[in-house]
């Protein structure tokens, strides 16, 4: 414990009947100023019971604003302000300690919830928080020591160079390695230049793929239900959607043929439908529009053939450049939506559909569908998720009954405390979704309920604002201004783009205060919190141009975070550090890319089984990626090492030198201790791999290159050991340059097959399999 | 070295009892130990089950509509809905009495403390409501019991945090084992190696001298946990050839026993501790009946799979079950003939270590909890206790013999004394 001593003191002045209640409330500036008793305020009071319990009603815009206890959320303010408004929040303690009724504290008694405190009990007697707060009261004050002093969070952390920096950019977010000209200016400007060249990259085709990829992982919008045509629906696209299937293509002759072109343009038609709320993320992020367009564009993205499926492609057609390239995106708006009869379905006084961009896409609404019981519940959930960053089912508080509240209520989300606290929050906003309420999956997620919204439900509104009825035809739109001026937006896009770029979520606030680590954990949190927060703020001003976020990101400290330059041993130390550094699993698509980057061309065999096994997800059953290796996909790894090494090595020396991309340097007649310059080739030949697989910059007397070297030696020595008799003077059937009828590689001193041991051995490393 | 390393791993609370130690000790590529059991299987009915359609039976004051309380069926001590004439395909209630009646445990009247999925599912899998880092029951046993195994804790769905003790393994399909069994061999090909075997030695033994020097340099808390478990999943990854002669030759195609096949064969073959298994859809807003009536005969034909095919495999007597779902549903219907979420239902178990025929708790007349008593587990209305999930996985923390294991105490349950339920297991 880290005030095990403090406790022991602090009990035997208890026995001793020494201590009494009644902090003294005039002393309380100056007891800040004693450092013993700050530490223990700071690491004590205020992070384990102040910030956790108390804050979260008590603060300007809380619920208990109107009561006189009333504190500063450091955490929020910046850094220069901290100091002050810990020091105010240490004022309102002491004073809220002195206070004394039935000459016991108020602080206690609220805390444990008498004197009709509102919150309820927020401390249980006798808890860790009970007995903290106790030890608070003591006068005189005890003195406290905290066992360890951290030192600043970044010192001893080795940074990555601007060099391998550039290289991890480049794989992550454009899947290739980085070109010579962008090294050159890497090698030239640092960390400048890696800005510039990453300007570039934002401007790559590739960079829009991954940014796909990485915001589908956080909305899962590919894993919608049934074809993709339903999106669009039948209420209203009803005569359009299925334009397709008008197409006769009786310009082929071939009935097969004939088929097989249709199938294919369903199939194209059905990639742009899914296509198009990433194209939306893609416009804005391209041309660096607003991000906040994400909750706002009064626009979407249709490609030809989605213009066709809502009917509005004659009107747009010569926007396109290619009326047939399902791949081409333009941004449009749909007008008000009518029904197949063509009678107005939506009456609107704009006669537009109120856009509000992913909010208002059918693409969302159906991913997340409603049911008349669940009432938008799970969209609210997943708005507040995905756009502000709030996890609502994170912590759902205990009822004593769930049961019997639900049967002493008529309405308990309207009338049980407990349930009101949630519902409060998350109904409002359910409502502004009551356009949407059609369950059928089949026609769409538009239409209201025949009957009206439900009355058993708080009205329509955000967190404490009532949708304005001149407001309710575009209640969503509302929503989407409204969460785009909120601050916890920018945080949330920040957040998400951590994701993108190490693929884990941002850390969690600690829970445990009696986890003796707990101070570390809370350090770690609020230092990458600080980090968020500053780069969420810059986001904003620069127009919220996501852009910013992700050059902010890379050249932040907890991205290129990348060893210790001496071992930590404290474990409080080490706990902080704990989640510090990318330390990446790789996911399937990440490491198909980087196979392509490296060796010229995909492997070809990560199809949908191999992904799921490899911890990919397929964005419906399956939407969580797995971040460690099990031992299903370290057999996967096996494979795939053995399989990629197979595959190219005897290919790349089947080619001149000049054109080889893993041997430019060798001959496979080259043996090592023939003499030492063969040696040294050999050695040279192993850095070029390292460098090109690894993307280590390995000098050739380096241990890990001598490591691979005894490993191709003990290879070639032992196969001629062995002899003739026993080891084929050729490469393996499977692994020969040449293709399926091509003759089987000679190789005479066992060569080749000791380089494809080495390729083999690099490709099951970490550097190669982790970001 | 390799000791301190180890020490300072479980210190720092990292996932790594992984055998970065034990296999170098035993040479490079050396195998794991075969796992011999208990094993450990959770099924959930995700979703939310109605149990007064199996075995929390009421049928009065209209709770059910399919029967009154006069049908209702009895097997020992068990009474459950009857099912038989109303069932399309699965199995029935009055089937799965007869063949489980004396080995089952239920317990009536668990308070799953709040109604919504998403904490109810997390609360039902660790036994802690208030936290997102604690690990399911089925993630600690296979991190305390099997951590070298390489498909240690197997999930096919439901909640399955892992608490960073040990890697998950998801296998979709039970010809993913076969593929994975053979990684060395050309498309899986034992006959056709990618390389010769001393080739392949060499090349373990020169992965374990890499690791074995990293043991000594400064590394960030998170790279020496992703290289050790890098070179832990490579090693045992291994041993999967041993799954391949159990896999059935004929794969059912029920979504439980598909899933069963795979955590089955996996057990069988010593590469596994525990899984999730789950099957959805029981979130029955709408028609409850007629969606329950689907539903619990295929969960049960399931059970009765994993029952079959684990007495088939010789693995039966080491089996420990968990029959559960994340909640309940109302005692009354709603507009659409569905229900809602209930806060009180009901769990089952079966295995090694559980005397069954027995009954405990219950739900009153309105599907209320009624506590009972923590060491006499009787009915106790006035001092008794609401058993929830905290009361559960404690009780199979104890069972497994995992109470006092350093990851169980990382996530302690904090149950008081006078609350823990004294004989749960018979």
């Amino acid at each position: 414990m880290p005030f095990g001593w403090f406790y022991r003191i602090a009990l035997r002045l208890w026995l001793l009947g020494l201590p009494c209640l009644g902090y003294s409330a005039p002393d309380d500036d100056a007891a800040f100023t004693n450092p013993s008793l700050r530490a223990y305020f700071l690491e004590e009071v205020w992070a384990k019971v102040g910030e956790r319990s108390c804050l979260k009603c008590h603060h300007p815009a809380g619920d208990a604003e109107d009561s006189r206890f009333i504190l500063k959320d450091p955490m929020r303010l910046p850094a220069a302000e901290r100091p002050a408004a810990h020091r105010a929040n240490h004022k309102i303690f002491a004073r809220m300690a002195g206070m004394k009724k039935k000459g016991k504290s108020l602080l206690l008694q609220k805390a444990v919830g008498e004197l009709e405190h509102e919150g309820e009990q927020v401390v249980k007697p006798g808890s860790t928080g009970y007995r903290i707060l106790e030890w608070f009261l003591l006068s005189p004050p005890p003195s406290y020591t905290p066992d360890y002093s951290p030192p600043p969070y970044f010192s001893d952390i080795e940074m990555l160079s601007a060099a391998r920096l550039l290289r991890r950019v480049s794989l992550s977010l454009v899947g290739r390695l980085p070109t010579p000209g962008e090294s050159r200016l890497v090698a030239d400007r640092d960390m400048d230049g890696l800005m510039q060249v990453l300007d570039g990259m934002m401007r790559d085709d590739a960079f829009y793929d991954r940014l796909s990829e990485g915001f589908n992982d956080i909305f899962l919008l590919m894993g919608q239900d049934g074809v993709a045509e339903r999106i669009a629906g039948y209420r209203n696209f009803g005569d359009t959607r299925m334009w397709y299937q008008k197409r006769k293509f009786e310009h082929i002759e071939d009935e097969k043929a004939r088929k097989r072109a249709g199938w294919s343009l369903a199939d194209d038609y059905r990639v742009s439908i899914l296509r198009e709320p990433f194209e939306l993320i893609d416009y804005i992020v391209r041309n660096e529009r607003p991000f906040t367009e994400l909750v706002t564009a009064d626009y979407i993205m249709v490609s030809p053939y989605t213009a066709r499926g809502y009917g509005i492609f004659e009107e747009l057609k010569e926007r396109f450049k290619d009326p047939e390239d399902f791949l081409e995106f333009v941004p449009a708006r749909l007008k008000a939506l009518t029904l197949r009869t063509g009678k107005p379905d939506q009456v609107t006084p704009t006669g537009m559909y109120p856009h509000a961009g992913l909010l208002t896409t059918f693409h969302y609404l159906q991913r997340y569908p409603t049911t008349d019981t669940n009432r938008n519940r799970l969209r609210t959930r997943k708005f507040y998720e995905h756009f502000l960053g709030i996890d609502l089912m994170a912590l759902a508080p205990r009822v004593t009954d769930a049961a019997a509240v639900d049967a002493k209520y008529a309405i308990p989300t309207m009338e049980a405390p407990d349930c009101v606290v949630c519902h409060r929050l998350v109904d409002p906003v359910a409502g502004l979704f009551r356009d949407y309420q059609n369950t059928s999956n089949d026609n769409g997620p538009y239409g209201p309920r025949e009957e009206g919204w439900f009355t058993d439900m708080f009205g329509p509104g955000f967190e404490g604002e009532d949708l304005p009825e001149a407001d309710r035809w575009r209640s969503l739109q509302w929503l989407g201004r409204i969460t785009a001026k909120d601050p916890r937006f920018a945080i949330a896009m920040v957040e998400h783009v951590y994701y993108i770029l190490t693929g884990r979520k941002v850390l969690p606030a600690p829970e445990d205060i009696e986890d003796p680590l707990f101070g570390s954990r809370r350090r770690a949190y609020q230092e990458q919190r600080r980090w968020i927060e500053a780069i969420a703020r810059d986001f904003a001003g620069n127009n919220f141009n996501l852009k910013v976020v992700f050059k902010d990101l890379v050249r932040s400290p907890f991205y290129r975070a990348d060893g210790l330059s001496t071992v930590a041993t404290h474990p409080r130390r080490q706990a902080e550090l704990d989640d510090l550094g990318v330390v990446h699993l790789l996911t399937p698509e990440q490491l198909g890319r980087k196979i392509s980057a490296i060796f010229g061309e995909p492997w070809g065999r990560f199809n949908d089984q191999l992904k799921i096994l490899y911890g990919g997800i397929d964005s419906r059953a399956v939407t969580e990626r797995l971040q460690d290796p099990s031992g299903a996909m370290g057999a996967v790894q096996r494979i795939l090492s053995n399989d990629v090494a197979c595959k190219h090595v005897a290919r790349d020396f089947a080619l001149p030198a000049s054109e080889r991309i893993l041997f430019p340097g060798i001959e496979v007649d080259v043996v090592p201790g023939a003499n030492e310059a063969a040696d040294e080739n050999i050695r040279r030949a192993i850095v070029h791999l390292h460098e090109r697989i690894l993307g280590r910059m390995d000098a050739v007397g380096d241990p890990e290159v001598e490591r691979a070297f005894h490993l191709f030696d003990g290879i070639v020595r032992e196969a001629q050991a062995r002899g003739r008799d026993k080891i084929a003077p050729i490469e393996s059937y499977h692994c020969k340059s040449s293709g399926q009828d091509g003759p089987r590689d000679k190789d005479p001193h066992y060569t080749i097959r000791a380089w494809r041991a080495v390729v083999t051995y690099l490709l099951r490393q970490h550097e190669f399999l982790y970001e | 070295m390799r000791r301190e390393f180890l020490k300072l791993c479980s210190m720092a609370g990292l996932g790594l009892s992984v055998p970065v130690g034990r296999s170098a000790q035993a040479g490079p590529g050396k195998e794991p130990d075969l796992y011999e059991g208990p094993y450990y299987i959770v099924l959930n009915a995700s979703g939310g089950w109605d149990t007064t359609y199996l075995m929390d039976p009421k049928g009065i004051d209209g709770i059910n509509r399919l029967y009154q309380e006069g049908d209702i069926q009895s097997q020992g001590p068990h009474t459950f809905a009857p099912t038989a004439t109303q069932i399309e395909a699965g199995m029935s209630n009055e089937d799965f009495y007869q063949a489980y009646g004396d080995e089952l445990l239920v317990l009536n009247g668990l308070d799953y403390s709040v109604n919504n999925h998403s904490p109810c599912s997390r609360y039902m899998a660790t036994g802690k409501l208030d936290s997102l880092a604690f690990p399911t029951f089925a993630a600690l046993v296979a991190a305390c019991k099997g951590p070298s195994c390489p498909l240690a804790f197997m999930t096919f769905g439901n909640y399955s945090n892992t608490g960073n003790l040990v890697p998950m393994a998801r296998v979709p399909y039970p010809q993913s084992l076969k593929l994975l069994a053979n990684a060395d061999g050309v498309q899986g090909n034992p006959k056709a190696p990618y390389h010769d075997d001393f080739v392949n030695e060499r090349i373990e033994r020169a992965l374990q001298e890499q690791m074995d020097s990293r043991l000594s340099r400064a590394r960030l808390p998170r790279m020496e946990r992703a290289q050790s478990m890098l070179y832990a999943a490579q090693i045992n990854s291994k041993t999967l050839k041993r799954v391949a002669p159990y896999i059935a030759d004929k794969i059912p195609k029920q979504r439980l026993a598909t899933q069963a096949e795979i955590a089955l064969s996996s057990f069988k073959a010593g590469v596994a501790v525990s899984a999730n298994l789950s099957i959805g859809q029981f979130d029955s807003h709408a028609n409850n009946d007629r969606d329950q009536m689907k539903l619990i005969p295929e969960f049960l034909a399931g059970i009765d799979y994993v029952m079959k095919r684990s007495e088939a495999l010789g693995i039966r007597e080491k089996l420990v079950v968990v029959i559960q779902s994340e909640m309940g549903r109302t005692p009354t219907y709603n507009k659409g003939e569905g229900k809602d979420h209930w806060s009180i239902g009901s769990i089952m178990f079966m295995g090694q270590g559980i005397r069954g025929k027995r009954v405990l708790g219950a739900t009153d007349e309105k599907q209320f909890l009624i506590p009972i008593h923590p060491e006499s587990l009787a009915k106790d209305p006035e001092k008794g206790i609401r058993v929830r999930p905290e009361h559960i996985h404690t009780a199979l923390r104890e069972h497994a013999g995992i109470a006092d294991h350093p990851f169980s105490k990382r996530f302690p349950l904090k149950v008081p004394e006078t609350e823990l339920l004294k004989g749960l297991w018979g």
